[in-house]
């Protein structure tokens, strides 16, 4: 295991080099796992072709979704039947699944791709799992309603979106020791870490995100954005912020954290991502039952593909099948 | 300043479960009847956010703002002093014949769910008739886990279908189908 950081590292290096030599070619090896919490499936989605190319079976009506860095295995959270399921990424089949009590609804993966952390709605604490047997290594806890959590690229810091506390929890990923509690907007449930290592929620009940620096534990800035901000994601120097009640993405920029564009898409959207070249954003349209492809340089919607009943996609959910 | 983890769950354990609160899956419905009326004469009867009274169960319904965004209307359902829904207006497109609105509150009681949306939208059949569309998002009433079964994900959906149902069976009996 200790050659782990080492492969890590060296498969990224060869990522970077080959989807900047190849940018197109890095997308259309790109594919959106989705899951649709009220049809019960996981969509497995090729964004190179925008088409649906598998349909799943995901009973308990999941929402929380992540996809492993190293490849290996996409992780699921059904939040009615409590239950943590691993995925092969390429064929779909189901490897491994544990149920756990309360209510598990976000999920975030390591970098290392050993170790899973599970939010607990009703329990105010993150389950830590390991990856290769979903084993139960320690309870962290939060504040109360948990929702969004999230690992920084550096591997050193955990997140949550601690929704009835107006607060994000900042742990060390490695000894779990609690590092900061932040007050944020109101109710915050996505949370993102984005460039500069800084911490990014979404606020859903002050239309707000909220950007932290972990490492001084502060709050740096507070941007207003549309109407019930549900989740972030990150490409091309933007920000970009699922608005559930106004059916859009509210686009701001990273170094000034002004917003700079609106762009209308499906109903209700929820879960966004961002394609490995930064090219794209997707979007999971919950009513709609669609996905929106955001350009991220024009900042408009270029294609929108049909999946299954309620889309979530809550968490990192698009990896390359090509690394 | 040092957080006193004792002192955190005391003050949690005391604070009230808040309205906002939900349970973990939300549900959606979307309910459709065609009417013969063409939309411009639907629209005009169901388009007024400052009156429902095409709505059986609305006893009356008063409000503020109009039709503008933010706008405000008290439902009072069944008869006078009967229980109330408070709803605000949050989009609202006269062109596309669509708005949507929320319930700001409302008794479990009532209606059996928590952080409701509702979209109606008409639009125009090839037959020259109306399609009425309405589609409802929400949360159960109960925001915990083992919710009774009075507040379950399955009564929010009944309830909300039910009043659906039931606005739309109106606007049919008004407009022929």
């Amino acid at each position: 295991m200790r050659l782990l950081p080492a492969l890590v590292a060296k498969r990224r290096f060869v990522v970077s080099i080959l989807t900047s030599f190849v940018a197109a070619q890095a997308v259309a090896e790109d594919v959106a796992f989705v899951t649709n919490q009220n049809g019960h499936t996981l969509s497995i989605v090729n964004l190179a072709d925008n088409s649906e190319q598998q349909s799943i079976a995901v009973p308990g009506a999941p929402a929380g979704v992540a996809v492993d860095p190293m490849g290996d295995y996409v992780v699921t959270v059904s939040a009615d039947s409590k239950t943590i399921r691993k995925f092969d990424p390429v064929t779909g089949a189901l490897q491994q699944s544990i149920q756990l009590d309360g209510g598990p609804i976000g999920v975030a993966v390591h970098p290392d791709g050993d170790r899973l952390y599970v939010s607990d709605w009703f329990n105010s604490r993150l389950w830590v799992l390991g990856a290769a047997g979903l084993n139960l290594q320690a309870e962290w806890p939060t504040g109360t309603a948990p929702a969004g959590v999230a690992v920084s690229a550096d591997g050193r810091f955990v997140a949550s979106a601690d929704k009835e506390a107006n607060q994000a929890s900042i742990f060390d990923a490695h000894t779990g020791e609690a590092l900061h509690r932040i007050g944020v907007g109101a109710r915050p449930f996505g949370i993102t870490f984005g460039p500069m290592g800084r911490i990014f929620t979404a606020n859903v009940g002050s239309n707000s995100v909220s950007v932290i620096d972990p490492e001084a534990g502060a709050l740096v800035a507070t941007i207003p954005v549309g109407e019930r901000p549900y989740a972030i994601a990150f490409a091309n120097g933007r920000g970009f912020v699922t608005n559930q009640y106004a059916d859009t993405v509210s686009v701001f920029d990273v170094d000034d954290l002004k917003v700079i564009a609106t762009i209308s898409v499906g109903e209700y959207p929820e879960g966004i991502d961002a394609t490995t070249d930064e090219t794209r954003v997707v979007v999971a349209n919950w009513f709609s039952n669609t996905l929106s492809v955001i350009d991220t340089h024009k900042l408009t919607v270029v294609s929108e593909i049909a999946v299954g009943d309620g889309p979530r996609a809550f968490g990192t959910f698009i990896r390359n099948v090509g690394d | 300043m040092k957080i006193n983890r004792r002192s955190l769950i005391l003050i949690a354990a005391c604070l009230p479960i808040a309205a906002h609160a939900h349970g973990p899956t939300r549900q959606k419905i979307t309910l459709t009847a065609e009417v013969a009326a063409p939309p411009s004469e639907v629209w005009g009867v169901v388009g007024d956010f400052q009156d429902m009274s095409w709505h059986p169960a609305v006893y009356s319904s008063t409000g503020a703002g109009g039709n503008e965004i933010d706008a405000t209307r008290l439902l009072v359902l069944g008869e006078e002093g009967g229980p109330t829904i408070d709803e605000i207006l949050y989009k609202y497109d006269a062109e596309k014949m669509s708005y949507s609105y929320r319930i700001t509150e409302v008794s479990v009681d009532v209606l059996p769910v928590t952080n409701y949306s509702s979209h109606i939208t008409v639009t125009a059949t090839e037959g020259g008739g109306s399609l009425v569309e309405w589609r409802g998002a929400f949360y159960r009433g109960y925001p915990n886990n083992d919710p009774p079964p009075e507040l379950n994900d399955e009564a929010a959906i009944a309830a909300v279908t039910a009043v659906y149902q039931a606005g739309l069976d109106a606007l049919v009996a008004r407009f022929g189908s």
